[in-house]
């Protein structure tokens, strides 16, 4: 007896760190399937051209996404990402007003203001209970308030140096794309491989037990709220510097897809693990999306369709309980004799 | 776990009264316009809708956060001032808020203000302020975005912009450089706007069969929206071997998709558009080193606001209105003709200015500066 259990936990151990997670694998196929289903019905949207055009973009949704991450890692969801990034877009270039000898502190700046927003945030939810969905929209227009009074609404044009830096190409890999991997390597290392980080993912698990054990559930739970939007605000900056001419409002549309890249990795809603590299491959996979139906050259009515569907599909692969679904439809239910 | 106090209850009243203030900041980029108030500009003395009756006169903004509205909004103010009959000028910006919109309009009635000028980016949803205003007596002029409703019912008069114009001027320009036909991509803002099938409309008009919309039709969405313009066009151009020109109804927003076109190995192509320093200045860095980009620009209508106030202080103070209630936004840059004016750039100024508009750089560069 004592040998089973000894031995089942020897098991158990080593197909754990074999396994990898379900999120991943879904994700991966996926985002294949779709380089490989474009390659033969819209050959243009894996041409060259299209990538490097496409990767930008995907970079800075993945930054967004992986700061999103942390948050639904504790349980919450940040609506504060259109605001994070759109001011750190407006500040990233009104500031400067197109002289980059100040791009450095426009993005100080930058930084403080996401520094602020994140405690904030992160105060608000863990101190004071506040619903992170009610706490992070009502910060979501405090932002928006602080857009208009840094800038009028009015962004300028990027300073020369910050498109070069995040618009520009290094040997023929955008330079975003090294943002992206870098914040990827950060979060990854930081949540996976420190002990805080490890703290991190079990108090998003089960925060009571965490706090039964004596773990910092409040500043844990702050410090996601304030590394989300130092990480939005480092999206908000190359975004600035890829679009060169940006509006005020350019945070507005990576709301949806920052959430929607975090439930496709396969981290779940109610907190816990979360999936670093899964994360920035969906980013990848809804960016490639857009490249393929825009290469299709279908009405863009169609265009939203597929990508709703793909985003269904994606979420319903792992958030929804297929065996119980399979017995419940096909399994019948051994018929028993009624007592009479 | 929950230590639901009075406080937590506070925290979420501010919060959410906060969020019902700051509620729907809708970002109503209006590109592109029509320029400028043709001929009716007269500074010799008064002009002749200058009339003699003291009047209180109010510019009403639906979104007044871009710099275009900035501009523009500067260039209503820079009209009113030729007429000394206006005794006052006031500004009211809804920040894209029809609610706000409303409000103000019926703020300024109840002030006794005796004429507006009203950007009514809210369309139709606007028509009842308007046309109570109008009933109670005030001089009302919507322009530019259509409100609906008939002049001298609901409202005084409604100074539209022709984007059929637009694409007619455009269309020329592309038949003169490609006489053979081309391969054309046109953009606009979102689906169904009217603009874009207007500007389509013009365009159709003047070019034949041998024209080839590579697009969707009838325009490629881009919201205008820099970002999604990029996306859209980094895909058409994977797509489409040969591009000859493209057509978009907001120049500026280009800047940051053309180098795609470099980046994969290719020249920019012609580029038949509105104007926007920033776009004048990204020619100027780049004609030489791509053969092909050709630049042909229609002014971006700032001055569409001037043909507003000028029918609504004539209505208001007895003055001549003038001839034209359409404001046809003239031809601004030919980089091959150099006429009217060649590819402008200055450099020292804002990328976001419009050259184009009346009012002077000094002026615009201000106006954008102060906010």
């Amino acid at each position: 007896m004592l040998t089973d259990v000894m031995k089942r936990d020897t098991n158990r151990l080593t197909t754990s760190r074999l396994r990898v997670a379900p999120g991943f694998v879904a994700i991966a196929i996926a985002t294949i399937a779709l380089f490989s289903v474009g390659g033969v019905l819209a050959p243009s949207s894996i041409s060259h051209s299209a990538i490097i055009g496409m990767v930008p973009f995907a970079a800075v949704l993945a930054i967004a996404g992986l700061g999103q991450m942390l948050v639904v890692q504790q349980g919450g969801i940040d609506l504060s990402v259109a605001g994070g990034i759109s001011l750190a877009v407006v500040i990233s270039t009104h500031e400067p007003a197109g002289d980059s000898s100040k791009l450095g502190s426009a993005i100080l700046m930058a930084v403080a203001f996401a520094l602020a927003a994140g405690l904030v945030n992160g105060i608000l939810v863990s101190l004071l209970r506040l619903n992170s969905i009610i706490a992070t929209l009502g910060m979501n227009a405090l932002l928006y308030g602080a857009v208009f009074a840094v800038s009028g609404g009015t962004p300028r044009s990027t300073t020369a140096l910050l498109a070069a830096v995040a618009g520009g190409s290094t040997v023929g890999i955008p330079n975003a794309a090294f943002f992206a991997v870098a914040a990827l390597i950060v979060v990854s290392v930081l949540t996976k491989k420190t002990v805080a980080g490890r703290r991190f993912e079990a108090i998003g698990a089960n925060p009571a037990a965490a706090r039964a054990v004596g773990l910092r559930v409040r500043v844990h739970q702050t410090l996601s709220f304030v590394w989300a939007q130092l990480l939005y605000c480092l999206a908000g900056v190359l975004l600035a510097g890829i679009t060169n001419q940006p509006t005020a409002f350019q945070g507005d549309s990576l709301l949806l897809p920052s959430v929607a890249v975090v439930v496709l990795a396969g981290t779940s809603l109610l907190g816990g693990r979360g999936f670093p590299i899964s994360t920035v491959i969906a980013a990848l996979f809804l960016l490639q999306l857009q490249q393929f139906v825009l290469a299709l050259g279908v009405d863009t009515s169609v265009q939203t369709l597929v990508q709703a569907i793909a985003l269904a599909v994606g979420v319903s692969l792992y958030s929804v309980n297929w065996s119980s679904v399979r017995r419940r439809l096909f399994v019948r239910k051994p018929t028993q004799a009624i007592p009479a | 776990m929950k230590r639901r106090s009075s406080l937590t209850a506070i925290v979420a009243t501010v919060a959410f009264a906060a969020l019902a203030l700051a509620g729907c900041s809708a970002g109503g980029t209006t590109s592109s316009g029509s320029s400028s108030g043709t001929g009716t500009t007269h500074l010799a003395g008064a002009p002749s809708w200058c009339g003699t009756k003291k009047i209180k006169l109010a510019q009403l903004d639906g979104f007044g956060g871009n710099s275009w509205r900035l501009v523009t909004t500067a260039s209503g103010e820079d009209e009113v001032k030729k007429c000394a009959s206006v005794t006052s000028y006031q500004y009211a910006n809804g920040n894209g808020d029809t609610q706000k919109s409303i409000s103000d309009i019926q703020a300024f009635t109840a002030k006794g203000i005796d004429a507006m000028v009203v950007f009514a980016d809210a369309g139709q949803a606007m028509l009842p302020a308007i046309r109570s205003a109008y009933k109670a007596g005030v001089v009302v002029v919507p322009y530019r975005v259509e409100v609906g409703g008939t002049a001298g019912k609901d409202y005084t008069q409604f100074v539209g912009a022709s984007f059929v114009n637009d694409g007619t001027n455009w269309g020329n320009w592309i038949k003169q450089q490609f006489p053979n036909g081309a391969n054309m991509l046109f953009l606009s803002g979102p689906k169904g706007n009217s603009q874009g099938t207007d500007e389509l409309k013009g365009l159709n008009s003047v070019l034949d069969s041998k024209y080839k919309y590579l697009n969707e039709a009838p325009y490629d969405v881009t919201n205008w929206d820099p970002a999604l313009t990029q996306t859209v066009l980094t895909a058409e151009i994977a797509k489409n071997p040969k591009i000859d020109v493209i057509i978009s109804d907001f120049g500026p927003s280009l800047v940051g998709a053309l180098p795609v076109f470099q980046k994969s190995g290719r020249s920019i192509p012609a580029l038949a558009t509105s104007d926007g320093n920033a776009l004048g200045c990204f020619w100027k860095a780049n004609h030489a080193a791509n053969p092909d980009f050709k630049l042909f620009t229609v002014a971006t209508g700032n001055d569409n606001v001037r043909l507003a106030v000028d029918w609504a202080v004539a209505k208001a103070t007895g003055g001549t209105p003038p001839s034209s209630s359409t404001f046809k936004a003239p031809v601004f840059e030919d980089s091959v003709s150099g006429q009217p004016n060649p590819v402008q750039c200055d450099s020292s100024l804002p990328g976001d200015i419009y050259l184009s508009a009346q009012l002077s750089k000094a002026q615009q560069a201000a106006a954008v500066n102060n906010k």
